[in-house]
């Protein structure tokens, strides 16, 4: 075999020996079995959170929006009712006397008489 | 529904198994058939299809559709098959459906065989990174280009590849020759 039929030879054998063999009906199905079971977690960039998050669904939960427009009712209705004010203050009977000042009544005794009350 | 290799791996991107499955069908058996040449072990080449099915997976979500789906496939399942720590054994592929000359006598033909199975193993001793630039080419008939995107290297490169290891493979077959001679 000179060198011509070698190198014709081995472009020939080349290609005869690096065909792709008949699918392997069996080694397929083994593969697809293993990969039958869970998989494992995906890598996912983190450029792409924002997205997750505005994939995500924000169902209003409607009992807790009902409680919180209870919530903000009843202080509504606090605020306006005044309940929350001290006593001290205002229209209270208790006022007058809490509001005084102590050394108004001090009891000093006349100045002319000196009697005491 | 729109099951081109892109569309299936848009919905594998939003972790569609259904669609992984889908697509893991489609390309096994190529995938299978190219590592098993590479490697020249069928369990190895199981094993490293299967890594290269679930890196599909994984990677799903990150994945551009910069260059065909097919060839990034390649290249995964090629860089796995260099990848590998363990050099498995070669065992040389069948020569099974090549048609033999029936007018070769029995010495011809124990001569045909016996330069085969020399091909054979002078194939599973090149380097690598020459067996994956031949198969590619001589098997899957892919060009440079393609063959240099897969094994990310330059064209030059590819060429420079396939011109040694063919360069081993006569070597080997001459010293063979001569020796018989």
């Amino acid at each position: 075999m000179n060198k011509v039929q070698l190198a014709e030879f081995l472009e020939s054998a080349l290609k005869r020996h690096t065909q792709a063999p008949p699918a392997n009906e069996a080694a397929v199905e083994r593969v697809l079995k293993r990969l039958s079971g869970p998989l494992p977690r995906q890598k996912r960039p983190l450029w792409r959170l924002p997205g997750v998050l505005l994939d995500w669904q924000f169902a209003p939960a409607w009992p807790r929006v009902a409680a919180l427009a209870c919530c903000a009712a009843l202080g509504f209705v606090i605020g306006i009712a005044g309940v929350d004010r001290r006593f001290d203050r205002g229209g209270s009977p208790f006022a007058a006397v809490s509001s005084t000042d102590i050394g108004s009544i001090v009891f000093e005794p006349e100045p002319l008489t000196g009697a005491r009350p | 529904m729109d099951d081109s290799d892109e569309a299936l791996m848009a919905r594998i991107a939003r972790g569609d198994e259904r669609a992984f499955r889908a697509l893991a069908g489609r390309h096994l058996p190529v995938m299978l058939g190219l590592a098993r040449r590479i490697l020249g072990n069928a369990a190895d080449a199981e094993e490293v299809a299967q890594e290269a099915m679930l890196r599909v997976w994984t990677h799903a979500p990150r994945w551009q559709p910069l260059a065909q789906f097919r060839t990034w496939l390649t290249r995964v399942v090629v860089n796995l098959c260099l990848d590998r720590k363990r050099r498995a054994s070669w065992v040389a592929l069948e020569v099974a459906g090549e048609i033999v000359d029936p007018a070769l006598g029995a010495s011809e033909k124990a001569e045909h065989d016996e330069r085969e199975r020399l091909v054979a193993a002078a194939i599973g001793e090149l380097p690598e990174r020459q067996r994956a630039a031949i198969v590619l080419t001589y098997g899957d008939g892919m060009s440079n280009a393609q063959v240099a995107e897969v094994l990310d290297t330059s064209v030059s490169a590819v060429e420079t590849l396939l011109m040694r290891g063919k360069q081993n493979l006569r070597r080997a077959l001459e010293r063979v020759i001569d020796e018989d001679a």
